[in-house]
Parts: structure tokens; sequence; C-alpha cells
């Protein structure tokens, strides 16, 4: 019998002398707590579920572990602790204060500047990323978040990350590669392993900016829903007319280029991107 | 934008003439000469202001025809006996590659690349790591790296194809590319397939795109299709009024009679014979710019002189300025390509009906329209 994470939870704090808070998070693969120092700090304290692959954890840690950039969740600790006769991998990292950009965008989307200044710490985080060899392959709203209330975005939860540097490890019958299909690319819906490279966080963040921005997908068409987004993207459909009219429209036409179809027709180095995304402003 | 010199078999003396100077650089092979030799002809050239030198050191077919390669020290004398794609024998050939060229100090060295059985997606990530292994061994040298990226034609008509190994190939460190065009074409026939043109014009548009400046090496007339998808510069040589880039280039011909003559006519986008001169002369076809062309001059003045004196080195003369200074027009957008082809397309159909035909029989201006449809069709291609 598995012990339930919130006991894990409890179990990890009082083996750290850290003060149990709260739950605030709960993904598929893992439970995140708020937790205290004794100095009154906070930490995100996140506990692995049993049925997440060690391979999938570690990858995770790896990557955490490689970078060191102001927009990327810092890693504080990783290790393990048995509960109940099993052992469960748990991580400390710093907790953001300010929510996530999904939150954010509950009621009011972003403005034209906003969107320009977050997107241009998310660009500098994904450039940092790629410099490292690594793929996120899973930014979206919900993995964005803010230190700050709305300020400060912060790339978190690197669960699916891909070392460029390894050899794959997802499994090659899968028709549609791991990710969030609505913010993924075609060759990470396509599982087309050999395109996928640091221009499948640029799609990404296209999508991401784009939906809290103009609150559309660029790939939507009037009365799409979702899967229908989807499909267009995997078959490599076009941008709508509304997305490259409106991004234009609000000063950031270089959305159009980030989600080109192919990683070809995006920008080809993340400094190139960067320098792009500047000029608009 | 640029014409570079496709060095040959003695063609060093041609970049001397006066009427060549068109060209502003030189593509080196190893195949026709030593390192000493190369050594001598880069010394030179550096005397010309804004010369581009570019190493080319040829390892497409390794087993076959290599002139003086296995005189250089970069050649393995493996070659033959090992499993050539494993990436330990590649990386100790660059780092071979590195040591000549850090003596030889040329402007540019492109990447090692060979031409496998199979030019599939793993085969693009070996050939942009080898080059990104070449640009970190060049570092410190004043001499850059060129990726050198081989495509087989054919493989360009399936829709998609160019897409994927641009997206593959604009990972490379490099920052140019140096493209080669494989096709299995008959010696002096022009690539005439529509889709497998389309492909290749739309991975030239896309390379260019992303903001990596394409070379096409090995050109002939199709030069003015890759100057419209936006290349930056092409090569020719003076046997690229013959040849093409096959297996086949790099072998002498075993059997046959005496070379021919070509002239290059403008007005047909096509190699002409020399009866078909005559008569295309007789129909008032041969364009202005032939009859410009320093070495056309000559070469009529043969004709007409009637002295029977064979023109081939004239020929490739008359080639080689008008390659350059068709695509020195092209690049100040005096020419328009398609307006080109158009006459061309016209040119043939009039000779058509004044009964004026060539002498060889499938020199009949058939591709012309084709690389009509070919750069009218490509942007649309996904």
């Amino acid at each position: 019998m598995s012990a339930a994470l919130d006991d894990v939870a409890r179990v990890v704090c009082n083996s750290r002398g850290l003060t149990f808070g709260e739950k605030i998070g709960e993904g598929a693969f893992k439970k995140t707590y708020l937790v205290w120092t004794l100095e009154g700090e906070p930490w995100a304290l996140k506990v692995v579920r049993e049925e997440c692959s060690v391979e999938r954890t570690a990858r995770e840690v790896d990557a955490m572990k490689k970078c060191s950039h102001p927009s990327i969740a810092r890693l504080l600790d990783v290790s393990s602790v048995l509960c109940d006769g099993r052992e469960y991998t748990f991580m400390l990292e710093e907790y953001m204060a300010g929510g996530t950009l999904a939150e954010r965008i509950q009621d009011n989307l972003l403005s034209p500047d906003e969107a320009w200044a977050i997107g241009l710490q998310l660009i500098g985080a994904i450039e940092h990323i790629a410099s490292r060899e690594l793929v996120h392959r899973d930014l979206k709203p919900a993995n964005i978040m803010f230190r700050r209330v709305w300020s400060d975005p912060v790339v978190v939860d690197f669960g699916l990350v891909r070392d460029l540097s390894k050899e794959s490890v997802t499994h090659t019958w899968l028709t549609r590669g791991p990710g969030t299909p609505y913010f993924a690319g075609p060759e990470q819906l396509n599982n087309d392993k050999g395109l996928i490279d640091w221009r499948a966080d640029q799609f990404a963040l296209g999508v991401v900016i784009s939906v809290c921005t103009l609150g559309m997908h660029p790939y939507e068409c009037a009365g799409d829903s979702d899967a229908d987004v989807v499909n267009r993207v995997a078959t490599r459909e076009r941008p709508g007319a509304a997305f490259l009219t409106q991004s234009r429209a609000i000063g950031l036409p270089v959305l159009a280029q980030m989600v080109g179809v192919w990683p070809a027709e995006r920008y080809r180095t993340p400094a190139m991107l960067m320098e792009a995304w500047r000029d608009q402003r | 934008m640029a014409s570079y010199h496709q060095m040959g078999h003695h063609s060093e003396n041609l970049m001397r003439e006066p009427n060549l100077q068109g060209f502003a650089g030189a593509i080196l092979s190893p195949v026709n000469y030593s390192e000493e030799e190369i050594a001598s002809q880069i010394e030179s050239f550096r005397h010309r202001p804004y010369f581009d030198t570019v190493f080319d050191p040829q390892l497409y077919y390794p087993r076959s025809e290599r002139g003086k390669l296995p005189t250089w020290g970069y050649f393995p004398s493996s070659v033959d006996s090992l499993d050539i794609q494993s990436d330990s024998w590649w990386r100790a050939l660059v780092d071979r590659l590195v040591e000549s060229c850090t003596r030889l100090r040329p402007d540019g060295v492109c990447s090692p690349a060979f031409v496998p059985r199979s030019f599939s997606d793993g085969y693009f990530s070996g050939m942009v790591k080898l080059c990104d292994y070449l640009v970190s061994g060049m570092e410190i040298s004043q001499t850059r790296a060129i990726q050198t990226l081989l495509v087989n034609l054919p493989d360009l008509a399936d829709p998609g194809r160019a897409m994927r190994i641009a997206s593959i190939v604009t990972r490379t460190k490099a920052s140019s590319v140096y493209l080669v065009i494989v096709s299995n074409s008959e010696p002096r026939r022009e690539f005439w397939d529509v889709e497998e043109l389309k492909g290749a014009l739309k991975l030239i548009d896309s390379l260019e795109k992303s903001g990596l400046p394409v070379l096409v090496g090995f050109s002939s007339s199709d030069m003015v299709l890759w100057k419209f998808a936006g290349a930056a510069s092409c090569a020719t040589g003076k046997f690229f009024n013959l040849r093409r880039f096959t297996s086949s280039r790099f072998e002498e011909p075993s059997v046959g009679g005496t070379p021919m003559a070509y002239w290059f006519e403008e007005s047909l986008m096509a190699f002409l014979r020399e009866s078909d001169v005559i008569r295309v002369r007789q129909a008032g076809g041969l364009s202005e710019a032939s009859i410009k062309n320093p070495y056309g001059q000559e070469i009529l003045e043969c004709i007409d002189n009637a002295r029977g004196q064979a023109w081939i080195g004239l020929g490739w003369r008359q080639w080689m300025y008008a390659f350059a200074d068709l695509e020195k027009r092209i690049g100040h957008n005096a020419i328009d390509v398609g307006q080109l082809l158009r006459h061309a397309d016209e040119a043939w159909l009039a000779l058509d009906d004044a009964n004026i035909l060539t002498e060889e029989r499938q020199n009949n201006g058939a591709w012309v329209r084709a690389w009509r449809r070919a750069i009218i069709e490509y942007p649309a291609m996904r």
C-alpha cells in the first residue's frame, strides 16, 4: 500500500526541518506543496508519484541542474525519502509567489507591451535552455510562473525535457509525441524526433504569447475546436489570416515566424530570435 | 551576390585572362593539384582585392577517381578498408583537414561530405555535426568553415523533403552553405523535372531566408534558377557547359570521339554546336549578350573565316564569361529570370516555326518550359 503524497511531504518536512504549508499544485506525475524553511523562506516541495518513471525524473533533474538562468526555476535539492516502506523522490525548488501565466490571463489578456516584456525574458530562458542542448518540450501558460505578481516570468517543469546530446528515450511507436498538444509544433505532434530542437520551444512560446495576447491560437480558424486546431498544426496547414493580421496590428509580427510550419521557417538561432523580438519595440 | 570559378584541370590559366575577371572567388580542388600547387594558387589570389578562395576537400566519392587526392595529408590511407561512415573516422579526417587548411590559409573551407547510398535524415544530421566539428577546429584561424550540403535531386520531388532537409541543415554552426546538387542526369542534358526543380528552389529559398547564404557549386545554365530562388552565389567551371555533378563527372570518358565545342546561347538558355550557331545566327537569334561576349566574337570570327579551326577552348571561355556576366546582371536586377526564360521559350518556338532544328535531338528547349513552371510554382510549395 503506497502512502498518500501529502504524508510523504510531511515526512520530507520533518526530516529536513521544514514547515509544511499547503498543497499548491498537482500534475500527472507530481504533487507540489508550499513549505517553509527555518529562516522563513518559502520553497516548493515536489513529490514524485510512484508511477512516474525513474528515467523521467532523472532527466528532469539533470536538465534543471544544467540550467542557471534568472527565468528558469532553480532546483535547490533533490533526494528521496522512505515512507511506508517505499522510496519517493522529491525535489525542492524556489517558490514562485506570483502564480502562473494561465492564472494571469483568466480574466484579462496581456497587453501587447506586457506580452513583449514577458516574451523577452522567456526568449532569454529558451536561449539558455538551447545552449545546454536541451529542449523543454512543454512550454505552456501553466508551466510559466511569476516570482512576483505578474512580473519576473520563470519557466518551470522540465518533466518532458529532451537532451539532444543523448539518444531519445521516448517510444518510437507513439503517434503523438510528448507535450501538451495545443501548444506543440508539427514535429512534436508527429513525434518526428529528427526535427526536434530548440525551435520546438520557439514554436510553443509563439503559441503561448499569441493565446495570452490575442486570445487565439495562431492556426485557429473561426469555429475550430481545440482538436481542430491541433489537427491543423499536425497536418502542417498555415497560420490563420486573422492571427497574421492581428499579430502585426499589435506590433508583434515576429510571432508569425516563430510559429512557422517547419523549423527551417522559424528563427534559426536564439540570438536571431532575441534580436528580432527586441526590434519590435 | 557573386560568381565563383570551380577550378578544374589546368583552369588556373583562365583565371589570368583579362576578360574573365568577373569572378569574385574560386573553389579550389585537390583532385587536380598537389598541396604545393594549391598553396601557390592561394598566394596568387591573395593579391586580388576581395577575392574569395574556398577549398573543397572533394571527398564525394573517396573510393573512385581521386587524381592527386591521395597525395594530400588529410586523405586517409584506410579509405578502402574501413567503414567510412563511422564518426571517429570522419572526425580524424577533419583534424587532418584543419592542419592542411591552417597551412594553406584559404578564406573558406567546405566541410567534408560523401555521396551516400541513401540521403536520409540521419545522413544530413551527421554532415551537420561534422561541419560543426570543423567550425570548432577552424575557430582560431582566419578561414571560415562552410557547411557542405549534398542533395539528391530526385529526392526533392517528394513534397516536404526540401523543408525537412532545410530544417536539419539550418542547425549548422557554419555561417554559409555550399550546395551540391547530385543527380543522375546525363552530361549535356539540362535538369527538366519540374517537381525536382521546385524542391531544389524551395531548399535554396529556405536556407537563404534562414540567414544562411548559399553558394551553389557545379552549376551550369541552371544558375539562373538558383539565383531566382535567392542563392547568394553560384560556381561553374570550364567543363560545365558539358557535365553535371554525377559520379562520371570525375572520370574521363573511356570511349567516345573528340570533345565537341559548345556555344552558350542566352536567348535560348542552351548550349549549341557550331552548325546550330550558324543557323540561329542567320535567323537573327543570337542574343546581344552573346554577340558582345568577347570570346563569342572570336568564335564567330573563326566560323566566318571558315578555317575549320577548333574552338573548344574558346567555347569554355565563352561560357565562363557568359556565366559571370549573366549572374551579375541577375544580381543587379538588370535582368528578370522569369522574363529571360519566357523569351527563351518563345525563341525556341520561333526556331521551330522557322524549321531550324538543332543537331542534337534532345537539345530542343523543352527544359525551358519546365524551368518556367518551376519558378512560378515553387513558392506555393509547403
